[in-house]
């Protein structure tokens, strides 16, 4: 018997208001596995992102997490459930301290938790008391990619973490990427950077005016398939 | 040199007291971006509270928890049905909060009629201190006062609370992404704003003439120290305070109290038009 997929997005709808962005798109993932969604900018990957967190409310459609619709649910309650997220832009608490960003959100202020990837990305603990503010747009990234990858949370969902990142950190990020989903972690990447999606992805698919236009699955000729049709 | 040292604690007080005030909308509108027009009639409600207390022949102190709990309740119940329906839209939470204060002023004057009222000094007599003598209440509110301001302000900067509301401030879509439940930490600090502006009310009570429209100064007042010191800082809070207390108790002290009003608006409109985001903005 198939088991139940993670996360399934059904006939999904939505936007801003009144301008809708995303039309009628369907995926799913399963545990363990990464879905590299992909296409040039903007036909409407972030706004998905956005529509699955809770940031955005959309108008039709279904957001199934663990066998629990979540269509509607507030984007706390989400990421309560077990949906982590780093999101494109605003990345990072600019006032608050990088050792606060890591643990605002937490009862307790151990840095337990990302001793792992403090060993990976070696420059984030050193800067634990300056303000994320005056960090570089790529360290933003790396530590937003941290705070998502460092909760308990079955659904990670990243949206472009690759961006400004230096290519030898991008190659640590996909590292710990397979490493949770080796321990049965889920990841929806929004993503550009095909060596990226290379790396990880179990699944990919293209979008294009809001719609998925091509899934692709396993890694067998994924970039060249990807490459070519992001070439239209 | 005692005519210095008088001022020079009136000063002190002015700042204080009008730093008391102002710190509730500080919260609400600095951190939340809501235009409660209704601040100053929490105020109100707060110095009506020392009046029930007193009324009822019980100990001044039991004003603060009456206070915080009549001020909490009912911000709680205006968050919940009015204003979390129009953050980011200030505009309409103008109108509704000025509608709110509206209706409060009316409740407070059915209830309490319109006449002044007043509140018995808790702290009776003077304390001598540098060669004059000055009211004693007036100094243990300076004290309490600043004691409020420092712990809020330690509690502000190191909790996980602080440190959340900040975040929900800056961005709320990340930190309701991270899993805070901004809604609810939206409404409990709003609480916690109009709740002090009760606790302001009920230490200033002693003070001042206690009627239902004594709150409409206090929001004018509130408005020109956050157009002089800026939003959303402890420090602009501070500053608009001394400069606007400064300001009103210097001007009145050589002219007439109508003075020190014109004074202190001439100074706001100033701000307004040269450095309209203060001398402190976190924005």
């Amino acid at each position: 018997m198939k088991a139940a997929p993670l996360l399934s997005i059904d006939n999904l709808t939505g936007g801003y208001g009144e301008i809708v962005i995303v039309t009628d798109l369907s995926l799913a993932l399963s545990q363990g596995q990464a879905l590299c969604v992909t296409g040039r900018n903007g036909v409407g990957k972030s706004t998905l992102a956005r529509l699955v967190t809770g940031s955005l409310m959309p108008a039709s459609g279904q957001v199934v997490f663990l066998g629990e619709d979540l269509t509607f649910a507030p984007a706390h309650g989400r990421a309560r459930q077990g949906m982590g997220y780093a999101p494109q832009e605003g990345v990072v608490f600019d006032t608050l301290s990088v050792a606060e960003n890591l643990t605002l959100h937490h009862r307790d202020r151990s840095l337990e938790r990302y001793k792992e990837l403090f060993a990976m990305f070696p420059r984030l603990p050193d800067r634990l008391g300056q303000r994320a503010g005056t960090l570089s747009g790529g360290e933003k990234k790396i530590l937003s990619f941290c705070r998502a990858l460092a909760e308990d949370t079955k659904l990670v969902i990243l949206d472009e973490p690759t961006e400004g990142v230096q290519p030898e950190n991008i190659a640590l990020m996909a590292e710990a990427i397979n490493r949770a989903k080796d321990a049965g972690r889920g990841f929806l990447i929004i993503e550009q950077n095909l060596s990226l999606v290379e790396a990880v992805a179990d699944q990919a698919a293209l979008m294009d005016h809001g719609e998925c236009i091509y899934t692709h699955s396993g890694t067998i000729n994924l970039r060249a398939e990807l490459a070519e049709r992001l070439k239209i | 040199m005692d005519l210095v040292v008088t001022y020079g604690l009136n000063f002190a007080y002015s700042t204080a007291t009008l730093g008391l005030i102002v710190l509730g909308l500080a919260v609400v509108f600095g951190l939340l971006g809501v235009m409660n027009m209704a601040h100053g009639e929490f105020v109100m409600l707060g110095a009506y509270s020392a009046l029930m207390v007193q009324q009822a022949g019980l100990p001044f102190v039991l004003a603060i928890p009456l206070a915080v709990i009549v001020c909490g309740a009912l911000g709680w119940l205006m968050e919940w049905s009015v204003i979390r329906h129009l953050y980011r839209r200030p505009f309409d939470t103008f109108l509704a909060t000025w509608g709110i204060a509206i209706l409060m002023r009316k409740g407070v004057e059915v209830s309490f009629g319109r006449e002044y009222q007043s509140v018995d000094q808790s702290l009776p007599g003077t304390v001598s201190l540098m060669g004059i003598d000055y009211p004693a209440y007036r100094l243990v509110l300076m004290a309490v006062i600043v004691t409020m301001f420092a712990l809020l302000f330690v509690w502000y900067q190191r909790s996980n609370t602080g440190a959340r509301i900040k975040a929900m401030v800056q961005n709320p879509d990340l930190a309701a992404a991270v899993g805070i439940n901004t809604a609810r930490l939206s409404r409990a600090t709003f609480v916690t704003g109009v709740a002090i502006a009760g606790l302001a009310g009920v230490l200033l009570a002693p003070l001042v003439r206690v009627e239902p429209y004594m709150g409409l100064d206090y929001l004018l007042s509130s408005f020109f120290i956050l157009v002089v010191g800026g939003l959303g800082t402890l420090e602009g809070l501070i500053i608009g305070s001394s400069i606007i207390g400064g300001a009103d108790v210097v001007i009145s002290a050589i002219f007439d109290k109508t003075a020190g009003y014109l004074g202190v608006l001439a100074i706001s409109i100033l701000f307004l038009w040269l450095r309209p985001d203060g001398i402190f903005s976190r924005r």
